[in-house]
Order: C-alpha cells, then structure tokens, then sequence
C-alpha cells in the first residue's frame, strides 16, 4: 500500500509555547512541521516550502496573519494553500477582511490543540 | 338749630312777601304811600337783609369748610379728623362729608393693613427668591431657567461658561439670541410645549466649546403654575465627558486584563490537554510540560497580585501608611532578596548608598515593592555577566532624595520609551529576552507619582543599558 505523502504544515506564531504544542500535536498525528515566529519569516517559508497548509497567528511581529495569507493567496506558488487563523478573542477582525485574505477556518484562543487537529484535517480533506 | 337758620327762611318769605304787598298796592295811577306799600317796602328790606346776612353767612361756612378741606387734604394724619358742622344748609353736606371720610378712614386702614401684610409677604418671596438663586448658582451643574415666552430667566456661572454667555446680559432675553445651540433651543421650546411625553426630559447632548467636545446629561423641566400652564423650563446641564472617559478607559482596561490572563491560561490549558491525549511519550518531555504548566500558574498568579495592586492604588481604596523611613535601608533590604537571582545569571551587583540617616515620608511596603521591581528588571533584562548599579542620591538644598538604578543590559528603543510605563505594554525588542507581565513598571509609577507625588526617570541606549529612578521629597 502506498504511503499517503506525509503532509507539511506550516506555524506561524510568537508565542513559542503555542508552536510548542502545535508541533508536538501535528508531528504526533504524522505531520511535517516548519515553525516561523514573525509575518516575514512565515511569508518567506511559505513561499520557499510549498506547505499544504497554513496555520498563523494574528498578531504578530511584522506582517500580521491576514496580511500573511492575503498575500500568499495573491501570489503564484502560494494561492491554493490552504489557512488556519488563530484569533484571540477579543481582537475585532473584519469579516470582510479575513474572507478576502482566502482564510477559510478560524479558531480562538486558548484553542484546545484536539480541535485543531480535527481543524487541519478537515482542511486537508483527511478523515479524522 | 341756630339763628342763623331763620335768616335762610327770613330771606325768601321776606322778599316774596314784600313783592306781595307791593304788588297787590299797585296802581299806576295813585302815587300815594298806603300802609300796605310800607309794610311791602319793610318786608322787602328785611328780606334782601336777611339774604344778604345768610349769604354772608354761608360764604363764611364755606370758606371755613375750604379751608378745612385744605388742612384735611394737605396730609394724612391718625387723628379722626372731621370738619366742624356749621349751623347750615351745609351742615347736612357736613354730616355727610365726614361719614364719608370716615368710611374712607375704615377703607384706607384696612389698605394701609394689606399694604403692609403685602410687603411682609414680598420680603418673605424676595428673600426665598435670593436663597432659591443662591442655591442655583452655587450648583456645579450648569442650570439655565427660561420662561414660557422661552425668555432666560436666571443661569448659573456653570451655565455662562458652559453655553458660552454672559448671564448678566442674558436675563430677559431671548433663549436663542443667548444660547448659540439650536438643538438645545429647540428641546427646551418642545419641553414648554408639552411635547415631549413626560414632564421631565433627559437626554445626551454634544456641546463644541472652544474646540473641545463636551458631553452633558441635559434634564429639562417642564414647570406647570397653579392653572396647569407652563411657567417655563429648568435646564440643567451635567457634564458627564470625564465619567464617560473612565467608563471607557475602565472597560478598556478589563479588555486588557482579560487577554492578559487568558494567555498562561491558553498554555497550561494546552499542556494539559497534551498530557492527557498522551503527546508527551518520554519523561523528559513530561517533565518538560509539567515545568511550564507549572510557571506559567505562578506567572498567572503573579500576574493577577500585580493587577490587583495597581486597582486597588488607581482606586485609592489601598490604605497607606506614611511614615519616615531611609531609602537606604529600603534599598539595601530589596538588594537582598535580588542577589541570589543575580548570582544565578552572573550579574554583578554594585552598591552606592547615602548615609540611612536621610529619610523621606513614604508607605514601607510600597517603597520596597517599587525598587524591588525596578532591580527585578534590570536583573532581567542584562544578559550574563552584566552589571546592574543601585544607587541612592541626596539633595539637601533641593530637599530631594533619589533612587537609580543602572543596567548593562538590553536597554529600550527611543521609540518604545514613551511608553514603558504604560500597563501591559512591553518592549517588542525585548519580549523574548525575559517574561514579563507588562505591569511591574506600571506599577512603580503608580506607587511613586500617584501615591508619593514624585517623579519616576528613565533614560536608556538600546544595546548599552538602562538607567531607571525616582525622586521624593526629602523629610
């Protein structure tokens, strides 16, 4: 039987205890994981890496998660990757804006990290 | 009934009788002197005698009741004044001259008598009206009184600075020749006219003074009189654009405070959860998880004292206890608890300390907390093998005493100094150097300034170091 490719996904935060325990979560359920800890870092490895998906933060230094994954979608190589946005509650963000951004799932924080893998893989269309 | 009566029937039977005669004699043709003609002649003289005597007599009657009318008219006076009968035809005119002045007397008593019960109840209303105005103008509130013919009435100092008028030039004009807002005009016109559903009106109204934008909670009072008409409209302007400001800034800083707490708590829940799903498969990692649940429980901890501390001195519910203590010895105690954390990450500690004799009046805890802070932070913030400098500083002639405390570390950006003392703010440079709650230095100035009236000092050199400090009055 062949192997399903294993998939990468890409985690953009500040926040080194929430890349922590995404990446411990999403390598456990057999992903391959790139970590980027600012907006230009993550656009960067996007866009070098290729990931099948996108996990971002909002806020965060540089390019925030929006401006992140607008851009991705505007560009070339990255426009089909799909992306996860990770809001804090409390941050009012324009419906508009993440529609447009090509953001198609949310989850708030604190965010159980369960949830997001059921998340990851209902966007990467894998039955949980 | 005098004598002087009988000449008034003397006169007219005199004369009538002596025509009689006289009449009765004549006969052109005898020019003869019959007794008759004599008695006619006689009775003629006394008769034109006796009206003469009565008309003299009446004329005399007259100018002495004139004359008394004179006196009479001349002045008031307590006396029951009447005018002396005279044995006369006047004399019924008399009588009944002085019944009539004696009813007017009865009449001018009883109005004399209301008169005064009147001014009593006018100084009674003045002085009322005086204290009713006192009142109003000492009310901090502006207050603006108008008319049913929506005229001012009465305005406080509150009211001339709010609406921008002079409230002495203001009264009895036209409110909107007075009051330049036309919103306002017209609320207080629709109060009058009963149009508003109730009596009473409150509302929310912008004012631009000056430039600036104030907010009032405007009341408008419809005053009914006895008959049910409106007697005019009380206005009353209460500026509620600081109230609003610290609503806004207390639901801002709730805002803050929840985020703040929700991130330790994102992390221990998240780690929690990891254990429990079996994602840490080794010791080392368990460990691992169990440390940073662990920290970040205490920081959550340490994180709510801090928010606590700094509500409960914004609110001036804390209760301080000045009394006169050495920042030295404050320092010196700080110092202690610091050294070991110091020693931990290589940091050299150096000390230039006052003599403890200079003394400032200052709450202990407080104090203690603020330096102890400020020397957590330069511990935190230099990297290993730096040093971190304390020194206390006396001004006799300024009466000052001074606190510095000097980092070799991180130090801050120019563009971020502004703003380090501001509640959760942290240094984007620096949020990975050390954890921090963004309240420590919030804190501190809270502690000196608010609390202490001093002045909080910061200079710093990203990459050089930091210089954090105070200054209090010197006791």
């Amino acid at each position: 039987m062949a192997e399903k490719a294993q998939k990468t996904v890409l985690i953009a935060d500040d926040e080194s205890h929430i890349l922590n325990v995404v990446s411990l979560k999403l390598k456990n359920a057999g992903f391959r994981v790139i970590c980027a800890r600012d907006g230009n870092e993550a656009l960067e490895m996007a866009l070098a890496e290729k990931p099948d998906l996108l996990i971002t933060d909002y806020h965060m230094p540089g390019l925030n998660g929006l401006e992140v994954a607008s851009r991705l979608r505007q560009s070339e190589t990255g426009r089909d990757i799909p992306a996860i946005l990770l809001s804090a509650r409390g941050y009012n963000l324009n419906e508009a804006d993440v529609r447009e951004s090509g953001i198609r799932m949310q989850i708030s924080k604190p965010f159980s990290p369960r949830n997001l893998l059921g998340l990851v893989n209902e966007a990467l269309g894998i039955a949980a | 009934m005098a004598i002087k009566r009988w000449f008034e029937w003397i006169a007219p039977l005199g004369v009538m009788g002596g025509l009689a005669c006289l009449i009765a004699d004549m006969d052109p043709s005898m020019y003869s002197i019959s007794p008759t003609t004599v008695s006619g002649f006689a009775l003629l003289v006394v008769g034109c005698c006796s009206g003469l005597v009565h008309f003299v007599s009446l004329r005399r009657s007259v100018k002495a009741l004139s004359r008394q009318s004179n006196e009479l008219a001349a002045g008031p006076s307590e006396a029951r004044q009447r005018l002396v009968s005279t044995d006369d035809v006047l004399g019924e005119l008399v009588t009944s001259f002085n019944d009539a002045l004696g009813s007017a007397e009865r009449h001018t008593k009883d109005a004399l008598s209301a008169t005064k019960e009147l001014q009593i109840q006018l100084k009674v209303a003045t002085s009322q009206r005086r204290q009713a105005e006192a009142i109003i103008h000492s009310i901090d509130d502006a207050v603006l009184v108008t008319d049913r013919f929506d005229e001012v009435l009465l305005a406080n100092d509150s009211a001339s600075r709010a609406l921008g008028f002079d409230k002495v030039e203001a009264q009895r004009r036209p409110v909107d020749r007075v009051v330049n807002d036309p919103q306002l005009v017209g609320m207080i016109r629709d109060v009058r006219l009963g149009k508003a559903a109730n009596e009473r009106r409150v509302i929310e109204h912008r004012v631009r003074r000056n430039g600036q934008d104030r907010i009032y909670r405007v009341t408008l009072s419809n005053i009914r009189d006895s008959q049910g008409e409106s007697g005019g409209v009380v206005s009353v302007l209460h500026d509620s654009t600081r109230e609003i400001e610290i609503a806004r800034m207390k639901n801002d800083f709730v805002s803050s405070v929840s985020h703040e707490l929700r991130t330790p708590l994102a992390s221990i829940r998240a780690y929690v959860e990891m254990l429990i799903d079996g994602e840490a498969s080794d010791e080392k990692t368990k460990r691992e998880f169990h440390d940073i649940i662990m920290a970040e429980s205490v920081r959550l901890g340490r994180l709510i004292d801090n928010i606590l501390n700094i509500s409960r001195i914004e609110s001036g519910l804390l209760e301080i206890k000045r009394i006169p203590l050495s920042l030295t010895v404050i320092c010196k105690e700080a110092l202690d608890v610091i050294s070991s954390q110091a020693k931990l990450r290589n940091i050299k500690i150096e000390e230039q300390l006052e003599p403890a004799f200079y003394q400032t009046l200052a709450d202990k805890d407080m104090l203690y907390q603020a330096v102890l802070n400020l020397l957590s932070n330069a511990v935190k913030y230099t990297p290993s093998g730096g040093t971190v400098t304390l020194r206390t500083m006396v001004d006799e002639s300024a009466k000052k005493v001074a606190v510095r405390i000097i980092d070799t570390g991180v130090g801050i950006p120019a563009k971020d100094l502004p703003f380090v003392f501001d509640k959760f703010f942290r240094v984007e440079a620096n949020k990975n150097v050390a954890k921090g709650t963004g309240l420590g230095l919030s804190l501190v100035k809270n502690i000196i300034e608010t609390v202490h009236k001093g002045t909080m000092v910061v200079t710093s050199e990203q990459g050089k170091g930091s210089s954090f400090g105070f200054e209090l009055d010197l006791c």
